[in-house]
C-alpha cells in the first residue's frame, strides 16, 4: 500500500497548481542553463571520446577497455538534448 | 505524466516557503525539488523552525525523512543528523518536536504532503515496514553490488528496500578524486541530494552542495567525476539497472530500445511470455492482485498500457 485512497481538499489543489506553475519556470531554465552549456560540454564529450581510446571506457567497477577508432561514435545531425 | 526531468537544480539559490497545507501544523518550511503534477508526491528540503511541534498523525502516502543539521525528537528518543525514517502510508508515529530547528529532505513518493492526527494506524497501514535508523552512526560504507558496477570509489549504505518493486533509498559517497568513464542510463527514476560536496557529469556539469536532480528513466549521464569527495542521498522508484556505454548522443528512444533488446535476450522466455500472454497483468503469489487499485500496468490485449478503469455501477436489488 503506497498510499491510502483520500479526497483531496480545494486548498490542496490550489497548492499543487501553483507548485506545478512553478515547476514549470524552473524546468525551462533549468534547459536555458543547459542549452548554454553546450560549448563546455562539446569540449568534455572530445576529451571523453580521447580518454576512453587511451585509458578505456569503465565496463564494470575496475574492469576497464580501450575503446578503437573505428568504434568511436560520430555526433548526429539532429539537436542534442540532455534534458527531457 | 511523472515527473519532469529537474537537473541540475540547486537549493541553495532559493528562499524557504512557509508550508500551510491542511494538517501540518506551524513551523515548517519548504523548498521544492520535484513534484508529480498528476499525484502529487514530491520531495522537498524543510526546515522545522526552533519550537516546531507536530502532534502524533499519520500520512496518506509513504514517506521518507532524512535530517540534514540540527535535531528532532520523536516520542522521547532525539535524532540527530544522518536519522532517516521510512513511514508507510496510514502509519502513525508519534508527537514530533524540534527544540533547536532542523533541516531534512523530506519525500511524499506517491502522494501530495498529507498530515492527518492520529494516534493509532490506518487500518491500511503496513507497520511492518515502518524502519528508522542513524545512517551516519549505524551503518557502514559498502562498495556498490549491483552487476555491472560503479566504478571504485564510490560507496553506499541502503536506508531502505522495497522487495516488490525493487526501488531503493541509499547514501553514496563519492571518493576524492573519483572518476568513472563511460556514460550510464537507468530503467528507473532516479533522484539525489548533495549533502556535502561537488561532484561532475558530462551532460550537467558540476552539482555543488544542496545540488538535487530527478532524472526519469533512459536519460543518459556520466562520465563522472568528483574532486573534493560528494556525500549524497539517492533514491530509485524500482530496480536500478547500469546499462552502461559511451556514445554521448543516443536519444532517449535509443536507450530504451536497447533497454527493452536486453530483456528480450537476457530472459527471452519471459519476454515471449509477457508478449503473447492475452491478459497480460502477470500476478506476483507474494502480493496483492493489485487490479483492483489500477497499481499494475497492463492492458487487454490492446497495448494501451495507461487505460484506466471506469468503477462498475452496482445494482440496486
Amino acid at each position: 500500500m503506497k498510499s491510502i485512497a483520500h479526497k483531496r481538499s480545494r486548498e490542496v489543489e490550489a497548492w499543487l497548481r501553483k507548485e506545478v506553475a512553478e515547476q514549470k519556470v524552473r524546468y525551462r531554465k533549468i534547459v536555458q542553463e543547459q542549452d548554454a552549456l553546450e560549448p563546455k560540454r562539446d569540449k568534455w564529450i572530445a576529451e571523453f571520446l580521447q580518454r576512453i581510446q587511451t585509458r578505456g571506457v569503465h565496463v564494470h567497477f575496475d574492469q576497464m577497455r580501450k575503446v578503437r577508432p573505428e568504434e568511436i561514435p560520430t555526433k548526429p545531425k539532429r539537436k542534442f538534448r540532455v534534458v527531457f | 505524466m511523472a515527473r519532469p526531468h529537474i537537473e541540475p537544480f540547486v537549493d541553495r539559490d532559493v528562499p524557504f516557503k512557509k508550508l500551510t497545507l491542511p494538517g501540518f501544523p506551524k513551523g515548517m518550511q519548504y523548498k521544492m525539488l520535484s513534484l508529480d503534477p498528476d499525484n502529487g508526491a514530491c520531495t522537498m528540503t524543510v526546515l522545522f523552525e526552533p519550537g516546531y511541534k507536530q502532534p502524533p498523525g499519520m500520512s496518506y502516502s509513504e514517506y521518507e525523512l532524512f535530517i540534514q543539521s540540527g535535531s528532532i525528537q520523536i516520542g522521547d528518543k532525539v535524532w540527530g543528523p544522518g536519522s532517516y525514517f521510512f513511514v508507510p502510508a496510514g502509519v502513525a508515529i508519534e508527537q514530533l518536536t524540534s527544540s533547536r530547528g532542523a533541516t531534512a529532505l523530506l519525500f511524499f513518493n506517491y502522494g501530495e504532503p498529507s498530515w492527518v492526527e492520529s494516534e493509532t494506524d490506518h487500518p491500511l497501514a503496513e507497520r511492518q515496514r515502518f524502519r528508522a535508523v542513524n545512517s551516519y552512526n549505524d551503518l557502514q560504507w559498502s562498495s556498490t553490488n549491483f552487476y555491472p558496477a560503479t566504478a571504485p570509489g564510490c560507496m553506499v549504505k541502503v536506508l531502505a528496500f522495497d522487495e516488490r518493486t525493487q526501488a531503493f533509498t541509499f547514501l553514496y559517497c563519492m571518493t576524492p578524486n573519483f572518476w568513472q568513464d563511460n556514460i550510464s542510463y537507468h530503467d528507473c527514476a532516479e533522484e539525489a541530494y548533495h549533502i556535502w560536496g561537488t561532484s561532475w557529469m558530462m551532460q550537467f556539469g558540476d552539482l555543488p552542495t544542496g545540488g538535487y536532480f530527478y532524472r526519469p528513466p533512459y536519460i543518459n549521464h556520466g562520465a563522472f567525476g568528483c574532486k573534493l569527495g560528494t556525500l549524497a542521498l539517492g533514491r530509485t522508484d524500482s530496480r536500478l539497472y547500469n546499462h552502461f556505454h559511451f556514445n554521448p548522443w543516443t536519444s532517449l528512444e535509443e536507450n530504451k530500445e536497447r533497454a527493452a533488446s536486453r530483456v528480450q535476450h537476457w530472459m527471452p522466455d519471459l519476454y515471449k511470455w509477457i508478449n503473447t500472454h492475452g491478459h497480460n497483468h502477470p500476478v506476483d503469489f507474494e502480493f496483492a492482485h493489485g487490479h483492483a487499485h489500477g497499481d499494475t500496468a497492463h492492458h487487454h490485449g490492446d497495448g494501451q498500457v495507461d487505460h484506466v478503469h471506469k468503477r462498475k455501477k452496482r445494482r440496486r436489488r
